[in-house]
């Protein structure tokens, strides 16, 4: 059944990679439904394929089986209206060092369709919202690694996206830029656009998330509000339990502290 | 188009940006230019070489110098840098066909190699070399090198968007000059041995290489020249072809 009304609806979505060595699937059926207004959290551990499944939904990668629609146009056929309403931040801050911030900005307003006096002004917007105003003429080589998540977060907001997809927009950032980050990330829900998060801090979904969804091994194994996954848990571990979305996370994906502290003292040794 | 304009534009400042990664593109031809005429120009003295029509043989030798520096297909560095980096992917999500990604940075290498191109040129008059065609033969020149220059990008582009490495990329670089060297680099055609004539024959940048160097030495050769721009177009809309298909089908 389609719901038209979602800002983003995956069915049985699966990407098989070819390689010499065989198939390797990547993701494996994912079913999802983001409806608009959320910030939609969607975690798992390394290699789960959390970045493939929004790598298909942006179009950044050919769907192998299954459906989505984003902002109510199929992606598969037609890519280039999906990519008229949604913005992208990925994992790494893609970004041009070689221009200035003002530049980079212009130019992805401008491959949007701006005129030159449009591309002007978003910019300077945009660089407002982002507080980069004074850094805006300099070359993004030289900014910190915090200013440069923020300007990719700018870049992805240039065409007033319906939705914006954000893969992992504070891995390797210090504290107190992840808080900045995680305000912007309200903000810009907070004036009606969705949210898709990918992230491996558990925190953040839970500060930010209204409804996140775990992902294992391609397939999704649990989805629900970031309330509703404790309680479940709680429920299933007895009188006094209160467990926080690490737990949940853990058992989710089958893993225990015990196998994860091995597997980081293995990778040490 | 509108978008190729856009992205040419930013290949060009971005080229600007980085004078270091032009200055090999320059000096390294030079250099070699310097050490051909100093190792073979005795040999060759302009008054008792006819195939010199006059001229030193600096002249013959800097159509090669030319090709050379227009082999380098930096913009193909810069692209393997944004795959590895993010950027590429950023330009995918926008509603921009993603043809005009590669042609940007192509059309983006035209004005570099004519300034290139002109750079070498002035270096080289003080030491006596001229072209002929004069003038207008200077522009043919520039235009042949210039679409040799992206003709040449545009097959290490292929290589970046196929391999996604630099150090792949930049490897496959070295393939150019085999082909530099089966060519009448240092003699006309007529004068290679019979299996080095054969191998030039068979070598499509021969074609452009005589091209450029009859507007060099002799004036206007039409049937050189109309070789050269046939095998230099027939290459050019081949990696077109190759390089739009693969951005297309990049996953």
């Amino acid at each position: 059944m389609t719901d038209a009304s979602a800002a983003i609806e995956a069915t049985d979505l699966v990407k098989t990679y070819r390689s010499k060595e065989g198939d390797v699937d990547a993701v494996r059926g994912v079913s999802l439904t983001v409806a608009h207004g959320e910030i939609f959290g969607f975690l798992g551990p390394n290699g789960a394929g959390k970045s493939t499944t929004v790598r298909m939904l942006t179009t950044l990668l050919t769907i192998t089986a299954g459906s989505a629609r984003v902002a109510g146009v199929e992606v598969i056929d037609d890519p280039d209206g999906v990519r008229r309403r949604i913005g992208v931040a990925l994992q790494e801050a893609g970004l041009d060092l070689r221009q200035s911030g003002r530049e980079l900005l212009t130019l992805q307003c401008r491959l949007f369709g701006m005129s030159a006096a449009e591309a002007a002004d978003r910019t300077q917007e945009l660089l407002e919202l982002v507080e980069l105003t004074e850094a805006a003429e300099r070359r993004i080589q030289g900014y910190s690694g915090g200013m440069k998540r923020r300007l990719d977060l700018a870049s992805a907001l240039v065409n007033r996206p319906d939705i914006l997809f954000l893969d992992e927009p504070t891995t390797g950032l210090d504290p107190a830029s992840r808080l900045v980050i995680w305000d912007e990330v309200r903000r810009i829900n907070a004036q009606g656009t969705t949210v898709f998060l990918t992230t491996q801090y558990l925190e953040e979904a839970d500060q930010l998330c209204g409804r996140l969804a775990i992902i294992d091994d391609g397939r999704i194994v649990s989805e629900g509000t970031p309330a509703a996954l404790k309680s479940q848990l709680a429920a299933r571990l007895g009188p006094g339990a209160d467990p926080s979305l690490d737990d949940v996370f853990l058992d989710a994906t089958g893993r225990t502290r015990e196998r994860v502290a091995g597997e980081v003292q293995e990778v040490q040794a | 188009m509108r978008e190729t304009a856009i992205l040419a534009r930013r290949a060009l400042r971005e080229g600007l940006r980085q004078p270091d990664a032009l200055m090999p593109t320059l000096f390294i031809p030079l250099f070699f230019l310097i050490v051909n005429v100093g190792q073979v120009a005795k040999i060759f003295p302009t008054g008792g070489t006819p195939f010199l029509h006059g001229q030193n043989y600096a002249a013959f030798q800097l159509p090669t110098s030319l090709l050379t520096a227009a082999s380098f297909g930096t913009a193909a560095l810069y692209l393997v840098e944004e795959i590895e980096g993010g950027y590429f992917d950023k330009l995918r999500a926008t509603p921009i066909p993603r043809a005009s990604i590669v042609l940007g940075r192509l059309i983006a290498e035209l004005p570099k190699s004519v300034i290139m191109s002109s750079a070498m040129i002035l270096i080289a008059l003080p030491f006596g070399v001229r072209i002929r065609a004069g003038l207008g033969g200077y522009l043919l020149l520039a235009l042949l090198i210039a679409i040799w220059a992206a003709v040449f990008s545009g097959f290490m582009q292929l290589i970046a968007l196929k391999t996604r490495s630099a150090a792949a990329t930049n490897s496959v670089g070295f393939i150019f000059f085999p082909l530099l060297f089966l060519t009448p680099n240092f003699v006309p055609r007529s004068q290679l041995s019979r299996p080095m004539e054969i191998a030039a024959t068979l070598n499509p940048v021969t074609y452009i290489m005589e091209a450029a160097r009859s507007l060099v030495l002799d004036g206007y050769d039409w049937a050189a020249l109309g070789r050269g721009f046939a095998v230099a177009a027939a290459a050019g809309v081949l990696v077109l072809f190759l390089s739009i298909r693969t951005v297309n089908r990049y996953d």
